[in-house]
């Protein structure tokens, strides 16, 4: 192993390297220009390409065309940055190309404040492109060693299910300097769990199989395969075409060929959760390291509280919520978002709260606070979640 | 069937979806055409496309591979592409005035800097006709379109003394022609240079539009009068202009492979950078 002190876009970096990524097209943006500035150093010693796009929409742009001439491709940026890979990212969808995408939330709306952690992007990573019919996946680290991890993953993950990957990670993580360690042997990157997948080319003629398979080879262009890659509804063989029913055929396929294989996907920690506490703290990214010291306290005086991080994001994982309990969403952001997807999972008459703030991170004690009062039965407001923060 | 049809085109696709006696086809054909002049098989070019006539009507036509970019983004997915494609590809890119000179050129004037070796021709129908017929910025003054009943009076990118290629010029473009759809050996000749040239080439080719342009804006919805009206606008680069002209055709900029492609460029550096970090 490697050891660095260092920050999590160097992580990511390094992982994506690791992973097999030779190309990288950005445009700088805080909190996430660290990992262009990274990837701008690291890749030509690996003889990979970085380029620096005009917008954020060219480059993913670019990332697709790298990739569909058959390349491991990454892009990074924070919110302003993410909507504009709107239309790129629903072409990757859509025409299941492999793309490791990093989202570094900050605080919004718009620019918002440029240099603090924010959590406002967690539908917004689920829905990235119009249109609707598709599934996405998204991974959360909360720390830059987890970011490594799961830079690698999510590379991994792009390759399997042939479409592009997004890192939803917050300032804290990227730009947080922390210890790193990195696996240089194949026996330290089995024990740290790593998984690897290679490109392979679609030889057709169906490159759109109706199926919702995984492990169907992406489109390479130029090795003569008469390969059809397109913005338009697909036939199987990849002709545009206006039919309902093979629009039908191919959104099954984006939709369930990630539903039917979640449990591929699904990442989650459970702390102090097997005795089935009252009260589950729910949490993901940054905020969840606090969540964790606070269940920690609340254990050591007594309280029956049990932490719930989720690493995987999208898919929601609906069956960690089936069990009655009290949930308290912990977010950074005001008006409540990971809260609504628990709120639509846990059974019906189980009690949901939120915290939210932006900027900074909730204090221990401040929490510790909340546990009491809502393993009390009081709510934080009188009112229900959506007030509950005011 | 017609040889060239023949050899390089999909059955599937062909005849193609566009309009009767729409200009598109014949400006397909003289890229196509000297495709074959120069001895450029089916596995040796990257056919892309767009959104609109031009895209919608030439996309997934060739033989061998296709792409197709939502509106404006193609130049790019070229950037990205050309520096992962096996080497000896070529990407030819048919692509519309609205997707080159509106919703696309700051895509395209970076392409252009970057000299990313493609040769991409604008098949311009003189308005955004696959939505029904608005004008864009090539339109002709004056014109009545659906979205400019009075008469086009914006500034376009091709009167006044301005011509968008002198932007492309500008922006590092390393080979540029105009041509109509019905200008024979003469635009075929231009294919051929902007084939030639490793690095961004542009042909601006203006072709009839039947169904929109000629019916709502010259009232008429012959394909033969709408010929006989652009070329009484287009005079060669050679010929003297005269009030009514509005495209002089021809070859325009002609730097063809004076300066390193993009990839080239790149790559060059990147074996560099490499080949330092392995002696360190
Ligand atoms: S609408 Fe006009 S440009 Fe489009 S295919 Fe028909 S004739 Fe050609």
């Amino acid at each position: 192993m490697k050891r660095y002190l260092e920050t999590g876009n160097f992580a990511i970096a390094e992982a994506a390297v690791l992973a097999g990524c030779r190309f990288f097209a950005g445009y700088p943006i805080t909190p996430a220009t660290e990992l262009a500035e990274a990837m701008s150093k690291r890749l030509p010693e690996v003889g990979g390409y970085y380029l620096q796009a005009e917008d954020e929409c060219a480059a993913m742009h670019m990332c697709i065309g790298g990739a569909l001439g058959g390349m491991k491709v990454m892009t990074g940026t924070s919110g302003p940055g993410f909507i504009l890979y709107a239309d790129p990212y629903g072409w990757a969808l859509a025409s299941e190309i492999p793309i490791v995408v990093l989202n570094s939330g900050r605080v919004g709306p718009v620019s918002g404040i440029t240099g603090a952690p924010g959590q406002g992007e967690f539908y917004n990573v689920r829905f990235p492109t119009q249109g609707g019919n598709y599934e996405t996946i998204v991974l959360a680290p909360n720390s830059a060693q987890e970011a490594f991890y799961l830079t690698v993953e999510a590379f991994y993950l792009a390759e399997r299910f042939r479409m592009p990957v997004t890192l939803l990670a917050d300032q804290l993580v990227t730009d947080g300097m922390e210890d790193i360690s990195v696996p240089e042997t194949d026996a330290e990157k089995a024990q740290m769990g790593l998984r690897f997948k290679d490109r392979e080319i679609n030889y057709g003629p169906e490159f759109y199989p109706a199926v919702d398979k995984i492990d169907i080879p992406p489109v390479v262009l130029g090795h003569n395969t008469g390969a059809l890659c397109s913005d338009w509804t697909p036939t199987e063989e990849g002709y545009d075409t206006e039919e309902v029913e093979a629009c039908h055929k191919h959104v099954y396929r984006l939709i369930y060929k990630v539903r039917n294989h979640k449990d591929l996907i699904t990442r989650y920690e459970a702390f102090a959760l097997d005795d089935d506490p009252e009260l589950v703290v729910v949490s993901f990214g940054t905020p969840s390291r606090v969540v964790k010291s606070a269940v920690k306290k609340a254990r050591e005086t007594g309280m029956k509280v049990g932490a719930l991080r989720l690493i995987s994001l999208w898919p929601f994982p609906d069956e960690l919520f089936w069990r009655r309990a009290t949930y308290l969403s912990v977010e950074l952001n005001y008006d409540g978002q990971l809260v609504r997807e628990i709120q639509r999972a846990c059974p019906k008459d189980s009690r949901v709260h939120f915290l939210g703030q932006c900027g900074e991170l909730p204090g221990v004690q401040e929490l510790l606070t909340v546990f009491q009062s809502l393993l009390d039965g009081k709510t934080i407001s009188p009112i229900n979640w959506q007030r509950e923060a005011w | 069937m017609d040889y060239l049809a023949e050899k390089y085109f999909r059955i599937r696709k062909t005849p193609s979806t566009a309009c009767s006696g729409c200009g598109l086809g014949q400006t397909q054909k003289m890229l196509t055409k000297a495709i074959d002049d120069l001895d450029l098989g089916i596995e040796d070019v990257i056919w892309a496309t767009s959104i609109g006539c031009s895209g919608r009507q030439t996309f997934a036509m060739w033989k061998g591979d296709g792409l197709a970019a939502t509106h404006g983004r193609i130049y790019a997915m070229m950037s990205g592409l050309t520096l992962s494609l096996p080497p000896g590809k070529k990407i030819v890119c048919t692509v519309g005035d609205g997707d080159a000179f509106g919703i696309g050129l700051q895509h395209l004037l970076n392409a252009a800097r970057r000299n990313v070796d493609a040769t991409v021709v604008v098949c311009d129908n003189l308005g955004y006709q696959s939505t029904g017929g608005q004008y864009s910025w090539t339109t002709p003054e004056g014109s009545v379109t659906d979205s400019s009943p009075y008469g086009m009076y914006e500034p376009n990118w091709i009167q006044d003394g301005r011509d968008i290629l002198n932007i492309i010029r500008e922006a590092g473009a390393t080979f540029l022609a105009r041509h109509m759809s019905m200008d024979g050996e003469y635009g075929l000749e231009s294919m051929r240079k902007a084939l030639q040239n490793r690095g961004f080439s542009l042909v601006h080719v203006i072709f009839p539009c039947i169904t929109n342009y000629a019916s709502t804006a010259l009232g008429t919805r012959n394909t033969v009068n709408m010929f006989r009206w652009i070329k009484s606008r287009a005079r060669r680069m050679d010929e003297t202009p005269d009030k009514d002209t509005i495209w002089r055709t021809g070859v325009y900029f002609d730097a063809s492979n004076s300066r390193p492609d993009y990839a080239s460029v790149i790559k060059g550096k990147v074996k560099d950078i490499d080949r330092r970090s392995l002696v360190k």
